[in-house]
C-alpha cells in the first residue's frame, strides 16, 4: 500500500512538472512536437572559441534552436544536422575549416558563424561555392561587403555611430575621440565612419586606435585628455574597455567628458566590473534589443537555451543574434519543398528571405542578392546603471553615408519599416 | 612641456613593471642559464588565482599570498621536474622548453577561466599621488618601488652572498660548478623558487594596472625579454634600466603621431639598438659563449 502511495505521488510530481514545462515550451519551427526521422539537412558554423576572445555563444544559440526544431518536425520532417567549427581566431585554421564544412560535407548553408578572422578569409570561397552564411557575430569590414555572408548582428560600425549619433542628439556632443583597436578592418573601419558622421554634422571627431596588446592604457587616457574632444567613445573589447575605463578612473576624468561605448560593454559582467564609478555616467550602444526583453522572439530565445542549451551557455547579444538567424534560416527552409533540398534551392531561398520582423531587431531582416549586406542598421542606447542597464535610446536608424547602398538596396527590394 | 612631463610620469609607471619582469627573468638565467618564456603564463595563473580568491570573498593579503605561491610552486615544479632534463642541452632548446610550458598553462587558464571580462582591484589601488597633473596610484608606486627594491636585494644576493656564488659559478659552467662542489639542486631549487615568486608578484600587478587578460599578461614576458636582453641577460642594474627606459620611450611616442601606431614595437627597436652598439666590432650569437 505503502509503495502503491509513493507510485501516486511520483507521478503526482511528474504530471506536475511536465504542465509545468508545458507552459514554458518553446515554440520552434513546425512546433508539432514530433521527432523529426527523415534524411538529415548538413548545416555548418564557424566560430571563434578558443584564442582571445569566446565567440561561440551564437552557434550554440542556434543550435539549441536547431535542436528544439528537430524535436518538433524538423525541416518537415528532416532534422538538421548542425556542424560547428572552432577557428581558433587562426586564418588558416579558419580556410581549412570552411573548406571541410563546405567542400567535403557540403553543408547546404552557414547558419549563426561567429568570428574574428573567418569572414574575411572564407568570404571568396562562399561566393565560389555559392554557399550561403547567415552570420550571427560579425566584427570586421569583411563581413558587411561580402556578397554570400549576411549578419544578423551589426558590427561595429553602426554602434560606433550610432552611439556617437545619440551622444550628438541626446548629450549635446560637438567633439568625440574614438577609442579602437589598431586594425584596419575594425578600428579604422568603425572610428574612421565615426569621424566622417561627426564632419558631416559639421561636428569634430578624431580616433586613437590601439594595438590589442598593449599594455599601455595611461598614454590612450592622456592623449583623450590632450585631444580636446568633449565626448570618448570606447570602442573596444569588454576587457580591453574595463581596462581603459579603470585608468580614466584613476586619473580622475570622469566629470571632464561625456561617456558612450559600442556594443561590447553590453555585458551582464560589466556593471560589477567597472563599479559604481561609472554608474549613470556610461552609455552604450546595443544593437539587438535588451536581453531581458518581454517580446514573444526575446522570451522564446531565453526558454530554447534553458530547455536545449546548457547552463554555461551565454546569454548575450550574440547568442540572440545566432537564435534569430537560425529563426529565420528556419522559416526560410519550410518554404521548400523537403525532397528537394540542396544547396542551390537553399541559397535561393535565403536570397528570398524579405521583411522578417522580431522584437529582437529594431527593424525588418531580409538578405536580396546585393553584393553586400547589413539588414540590421537601427538600434537603442542603454546605460550602466548600479546593477545593470536601463534603456535611455529607443530604437534609431543609424545616419551614415556608409549606408547609401543598403537603403539603395532596400528600396529596390521594398523593405517596409 | 606639462605634456612631456604627464607622458614622461606615465611611461616610468610601466616602465617598472618591465623592470620587475625583467630581474625575475635575468635572476633566474644567471643561475641555471634557462630563459624562461613561461614567465608570463606563471604570473598570470598567479593574477588568476588572486582574482578567483577575492571572487570567493577571501582577504587580499590572501590573494597576494596565493598569487606569490602559486607562482612559486609553478616555476619550482618545471625546474625540478622538467628542467633537468635539459640541463645538458643548448639554450635555445631549454627556451623552447618553457615556451611548451607557457602554452600549456594558457590553454590551462582558458579552460578554468572561460573568457569573460574580469578586473582585479587591489587596495593600494585606491591611494593615489597626484603629480604634474597626472595620478600615480598606489599600486604603480610599489611597482617603482618594488623594483627598486628588487633591483638592489638581488644584486646583494648575486653579488654578497654564498648563493649568490654558487649561482654564478653554475651559470658560467655547470660541469665545473658541479666537479666544484656546488650544490647543483639546492642552488636551481632557489633560484627557480624566488624567480617564481617574483613571476607571481609582478603578475598580480600586471593583471591590476593592464588588464586580467590571460593571454595578455602570457606574451608581456615578450617585451619584457627585450629589456632583457639589452642586460644581456646578465645585468640585473642594466636589466632595471632598460625596463625603465622602454616604458618612457613607449609611453613619449604617443606624442608623435606617425610613429603612435608603432609605439607596441617600442621594445624590440630599443633592444635592437642596444645590441647593435653594445656588440659593435664583436661576433654575438644567441647560444653565448662563441
Amino acid at each position: 500500500m505503502k509503495r502503491h502511495r509513493s507510485t501516486i505521488i511520483a507521478a503526482g510530481a511528474v504530471l506536475a512538472l511536465t504542465s509545468g514545462s508545458a507552459l514554458a515550451a518553446p515554440k520552434c519551427g513546425l512546433n508539432n512536437g514530433t521527432k523529426a526521422t527523415g534524411q538529415p539537412i548538413k548545416v555548418g558554423a564557424v566560430v571563434g572559441q578558443t584564442g582571445p576572445d569566446d565567440f561561440s555563444a551564437s552557434a550554440k544559440a542556434a543550435k539549441a534552436y536547431f535542436t528544439c526544431v528537430n524535436a518538433n518536425g524538423g525541416i518537415n520532417g528532416r532534422p538538421i544536422e548542425y556542424l560547428i567549427q572552432d577557428d581558433q581566431w587562426n586564418p588558416e585554421v579558419a580556410g581549412l575549416v570552411a573548406a571541410k564544412l563546405v567542400k567535403d560535407e557540403k553543408v547546404v548553408a552557414l547558419v549563426a558563424s561567429g568570428s574574428f578572422v573567418e569572414m574575411g578569409v572564407n568570404a571568396k570561397l562562399y561566393a565560389a561555392e555559392d554557399v550561403m552564411s547567415m552570420a550571427a557575430a560579425c566584427a570586421v569590414s569583411e563581413c558587411f561587403e561580402s556578397k554570400n555572408i549576411v549578419s544578423t548582428n551589426e558590427g561595429p560600425l553602426p554602434s560606433s555611430v550610432g552611439a556617437a549619433q545619440w551622444a550628438v542628439t541626446k548629450l549635446g556632443s560637438k567633439n568625440v575621440i574614438c577609442i579602437g583597436l589598431n586594425i584596419p578592418s575594425v578600428g579604422q573601419y568603425s572610428c574612421g565612419w565615426t569621424e566622417k558622421y561627426m564632419q558631416s554634422k559639421g561636428l569634430s571627431g578624431s580616433s586613437i586606435l590601439m594595438d590589442p596588446a598593449s599594455a599601455d592604457m595611461n598614454s590612450a587616457v592622456l592623449r583623450a585628455v590632450a585631444s580636446g574632444a568633449d565626448t570618448v567613445l570606447v570602442n573596444l573589447p569588454a576587457g580591453m574597455a574595463a581596462g581603459f575605463l579603470k585608468v580614466a578612473q584613476e586619473q580622475g576624468i570622469r566629470d571632464n567628458f561625456k561617456w558612450i561605448s559600442s556594443t561590447p560593454l553590453y555585458d551582464k559582467a560589466i556593471p560589477g566590473i567597472l563599479g559604481d564609478h561609472w554608474a549613470g555616467v556610461m552609455h552604450v550602444n546595443i544593437e539587438l534589443t535588451p536581453i531581458e526583453g518581454k517580446g514573444p522572439d526575446a522570451t522564446n530565445w531565453r526558454e530554447v537555451l534553458d530547455k536545449y542549451g546548457t547552463a554555461q551557455d551565454k546569454r548575450d547579444t550574440f547568442s540572440q543574434s545566432g537564435y534569430l538567424s537560425a529563426r529565420f534560416f528556419v522559416d526560410a527552409m519550410l518554404k521548400l519543398d523537403p525532397a528537394k533540398i540542396d544547396r542551390k534551392s537553399v541559397s535561393e531561398a535565403i536570397r528570398a528571405i524579405k521583411n522578417e520582423k522580431s522584437d529582437l531587431l529594431c527593424g525588418p531582416y531580409y538578405v536580396g542578392d546585393g553584393d553586400r549586406h547589413m539588414p540590421n542598421h537601427a538600434n537603442m542606447m542603454v546605460q550602466i546603471a548600479k546593477d545593470g542597464f536601463k534603456v535611455v535610446g529607443e530604437c534609431t536608424g543609424v545616419d551614415s553615408a556608409y549606408l547609401d547602398p543598403i537603403i539603395a538596396q532596400e528600396k529596390r527590394l521594398g523593405i517596409g519599416k | 612641456m606639462l605634456a612631456y612631463g604627464l607622458f614622461l610620469l606615465s611611461g616610468l609607471a610601466l616602465g617598472a613593471l618591465y623592470s620587475l619582469g625583467g630581474i625575475g627573468l635575468v635572476l633566474l638565467n644567471r643561475a641555471t642559464g634557462v630563459l624562461n618564456f613561461a614567465y608570463g603564463a606563471i604570473g598570470a595563473v598567479g593574477a588568476m588565482i588572486a582574482w578567483q580568491v577575492l571572487n570567493w570573498g577571501g582577504p587580499e593579503p590572501l590573494a597576494w599570498a596565493a598569487s606569490i605561491g602559486a607562482g612559486l610552486l609553478l616555476s619550482l615544479a618545471f625546474g625540478r621536474l622538467l628542467a633537468p632534463g635539459l640541463a645538458h642541452r643548448e639554450p635555445v632548446v631549454k627556451a623552447v622548453a618553457t615556451l611548451g610550458f607557457a602554452i600549456a598553462l594558457l590553454g590551462l587558464m582558458n579552460l578554468i577561466w572561460s573568457i569573460t571580462p574580469r578586473s582585479l582591484s587591489l587596495t593600494v589601488d585606491k591611494q593615489s599621488v597626484a603629480v604634474l597633473g597626472v595620478r600615480i596610484t598606489g599600486t604603480r608606486l610599489l611597482a617603482i618601488g618594488a623594483g627598486i627594491a628588487i633591483t638592489a636585494l638581488t644584486g646583494v644576493l648575486l653579488a654578497r652572498t654564498r648563493m649568490g656564488l654558487m649561482m654564478r659559478a653554475l651559470a658560467d659552467n655547470r660541469e665545473v660548478a658541479s666537479v666544484l662542489g656546488v650544490p647543483i639542486r639546492k642552488v636551481e631549487t632557489t633560484a627557480w623558487s624566488v624567480s617564481g615568486a617574483l613571476a607571481g608578484f609582478t603578475g598580480l600587478l600586471f593583471g591590476d594596472l593592464v588588464r586580467l587578460d590571460p593571454t595578455v599578461l602570457t606574451f608581456l614576458v615578450i617585451p619584457i625579454i627585450a629589456t632583457t636582453v639589452i642586460g644581456r641577460l646578465t645585468s640585473i642594474p642594466v636589466t632595471f634600466a632598460a625596463g625603465i627606459a622602454i616604458g618612457i620611450i613607449e609611453s613619449m611616442l604617443a606624442l608623435y603621431s606617425p610613429l603612435t601606431p608603432f609605439r607596441v614595437a617600442a621594445p624590440f627597436v630599443v633592444a635592437i639598438a642596444a645590441l647593435m652598439w653594445m656588440q659593435r666590432g664583436r661576433y654575438l650569437t644567441f647560444a653565448g659563449e662563441d
